[in-house]
C-alpha cells in the first residue's frame, strides 16, 4: 500500500492518541468483564456435607459472585439516581396524579399484555384485557382513569417470562442483571420478547415518537420505583443479606404468579350483568 | 333402585366426601376466627393512641400469644439449628423474639389506617390458611395469607404469606446466606442480630 496516497489523511498525533485511548478503554472493559465472569462461578460446598450441598443446589445461583457484583452496581446507581428521583416524584406529584400516570402507562402496555394472554391460552384474561383497553381508552380518558376495574374487568400482570413458564420452560439459575435487576434466563428472554411485542418499539423512528418513548421509559422507571420505595427500604434495613433476600423474594413472587396463572378461573360475568345464584368457582 | 355398586361407591365417598370436610371446615373456621380476633387486636394497637414505645410494649404479649415465635425461629435457622449448641439456640431464639417485635413495631406508622378483610380459608398440608386483604390509603391492596397451625387446640400463626412470598422462607434464606458467607458460624449470626437491634429503627 502506498503511504503517500493522497486519499489517506496523514494520522495526526491527536487521532493516534484517541484511537489508542479508545482501544485501551475497550480492552479495559473486556478484561473487566472477563475477570467478572471468571471470578463469577460459585464454588459448591464439599461433597461430605450433603445438607450444604442440597442447600446450594436449591438456591440454584451458580453465578452468585458475578450476580453480587451487579447487585452492588445496581444498588449504588439506585441509591444515587433512581431512589432520590422516585422520592422527588412522590414529593412533587399528589397521589391521584401518580395513580393516573400509572393507569395510563398500564393502558399503553395492553398490546404486550394481550399477546401474552393469547399465547398463554387464557381467553378470559384476554377478554378482560381487551375490555379494559376499550373502556379505559375511551371512558377512562386515554387510560388515565381505571374505570374498567369497577365495571368487573380487573387488571392482571403478565409477561413473556410467564408465558414461557406456562409452556413448561423452567426458570434456570438465578441472574442479577445490570439495570434490570433480579431475573433468570427464562425471564430475561421473556423481557426481550416483550420488547419485540411492543408496537412502540417499532414506531419509534420519527422524532416525536422517539421523545414519547423516552418519556414513557422514564415515567415507567419512576412509577415502578416509587411504588416499591417503602418495601425496598424496609428490606435493606432488616435483612442481614439483602441480595439473598431479594433473590428469595423474586423467586417466590414469580412462583406465585405462575401458580395464579395456572389456577386462573375468573368468571366471565361482569359486575353489571345479572350474577349467577351460586358464585362461580 | 339402588344397586350394589352404587352403595359401594357411596360407602367410599361418604367418609371422604362428607365427614372429613365437615371436620376440616370447623378447623378452618376456627383458624379464620382466630386470625380475625388477632388482626383486630393488632389493628386496635396500631390505630390507638400512645407513644410508639407504649405500643411496642402492648404488642409484645399479643405477638407471643398469637405467633409460634419459637417454632418460626427454629424454622428460620434451618439446618443450622441442629449444628448450634443449646446455648446458641437459646440466645438465638431470645434475639429472634426481639428482632421480630422490633420489625413489626417499626412499621406501626405505615399501617395506621389499615383495613383487614378476612377472605376464604382452607386447609393446606397440616395447617389452615386464612386469606385476607390489607387495604391502606394510597397503596395497592395486598393479599396476605396467614398459615395457622393446630387450629383445633391452640391456634398459632406459623407463617405470613404476603403477595405469594412467605415471610419465614425469605427470612430463612437471608440467615442461610449470611451463615454461608460467615463460615456457618451461628455466633456470627447472633452478633449480627445484636447489631440489628442496636441500630435505631426508623
Amino acid at each position: 500500500m502506498n503511504a503517500d496516497s493522497p486519499t489517506t489523511p496523514a494520522p495526526t498525533a491527536i487521532n493516534v492518541a484517541w484511537a489508542f485511548l479508545a482501544r485501551t478503554w475497550q480492552y479495559c472493559i473486556f478484561a473487566g468483564l472477563l475477570a467478572v465472569v471468571l471470578a463469577g462461578c460459585a464454588t459448591p460446598p464439599p461433597a461430605d456435607d450433603p445438607e450444604a450441598l442440597a442447600d446450594f443446589k436449591q438456591t440454584n445461583d451458580p453465578l452468585e459472585p458475578t450476580n453480587r457484583v451487579f447487585y452492588a452496581v445496581n444498588n449504588g446507581l439506585d441509591t444515587v439516581i433512581l431512589r432520590p428521583a422516585a422520592q422527588a416524584y412522590r414529593f412533587v406529584l399528589p397521589g391521584g396524579v401518580r395513580t393516573g400516570i400509572h393507569n395510563a402507562l398500564s393502558n399503553l402496555g395492553t398490546p404486550v399484555q394481550l399477546s401474552n394472554d393469547v399465547f398463554q391460552g387464557q381467553p378470559r384474561r384476554a377478554g378482560d384485557t381487551t375490555m379494559r383497553f376499550l373502556i379505559n381508552s375511551t371512558v377512562g380518558v386515554l387510560g388515565v382513569f381505571d374505570v374498567a376495574t369497577g365495571w368487573g374487568y380487573p387488571n392482571h400482570d403478565t409477561d413473556f417470562g410467564l408465558t414461557l413458564a406456562s409452556w413448561g420452560v423452567p426458570d434456570g439459575p438465578f441472574l442479577f442483571l445490570p439495570v434490570l435487576g433480579p431475573s433468570s434466563p427464562r425471564d430475561a428472554a421473556g423481557f426481550g420478547v416483550d420488547m419485540a411485542l411492543d408496537p412502540f418499539t417499532w414506531v419509534g423512528k420519527t422524532p416525536g415518537m422517539q421523545e414519547f418513548n423516552w418519556a414513557r421509559f422514564g415515567l415507567n422507571a419512576l412509577d415502578s420505583r416509587e411504588r416499591y420505595l417503602d418495601p425496598i427500604d424496609q428490606i435493606k434495613k432488616t435483612a442481614l443479606d439483602p441480595y439473598a433476600t431479594f433473590r428469595s423474594l423474586y423467586r417466590q413472587h414469580r412462583q406465585g404468579e405462575i401458580e395464579a396463572l395456572a389456577k386462573d378461573d375468573r368468571a366471565t360475568v361482569p359486575v353489571w350483568f345479572p350474577q349467577p345464584s351460586t358464585p362461580a368457582r | 333402585m339402588i344397586n350394589r355398586r352404587m352403595l359401594l361407591a357411596l360407602s367410599v365417598i361418604a367418609p371422604a366426601g362428607m365427614v372429613r370436610p365437615v371436620h376440616a371446615q370447623s378447623d378452618t373456621d376456627r383458624a379464620a376466627a382466630f386470625v380475625r380476633a388477632t388482626g383486630d387486636k393488632i389493628v386496635a394497637v396500631m390505630r390507638g393512641a400512645g407513644s410508639p414505645e407504649e405500643k411496642r410494649r402492648i404488642l409484645g404479649p399479643i405477638i407471643d400469644a398469637s405467633i409460634d415465635v419459637d417454632g418460626v425461629a427454629r424454622f428460620c435457622l434451618g439446618r443450622f439449628w441442629r449444628s448450634a449448641t443449646p446455648d446458641q439456640q437459646k440466645r438465638y431464639t431470645e434475639l429472634f423474639h426481639k428482632v421480630l417485635i422490633g420489625n413489626i413495631a417499626s412499621r406501626l406508622g405505615e399501617y395506621q389506617d389499615v383495613r383487614l378483610t378476612i377472605g376464604r380459608s382452607m386447609p393446606r398440608d397440616d395447617n389452615d390458611v386464612v386469606a385476607t386483604t390489607l387495604e391502606r390509603p394510597n397503596n395497592p391492596t395486598t393479599t396476605v395469607e396467614w398459615v395457622v397451625a393446630d387450629a383445633a387446640r391452640s391456634p398459632k400463626v406459623i407463617d405470613v404469606i404476603a403477595e405469594g412470598t412467605s415471610l419465614r422462607l425469605t427470612q430463612r434464606s437471608d440467615y442461610a446466606a449470611y451463615l454461608t458467607r460467615n463460615n456457618n458460624d451461628v455466633d456470627a449470626l447472633i452478633n449480627a442480630m445484636h447489631q440489628q437491634l442496636a441500630e435505631p429503627k426508623g
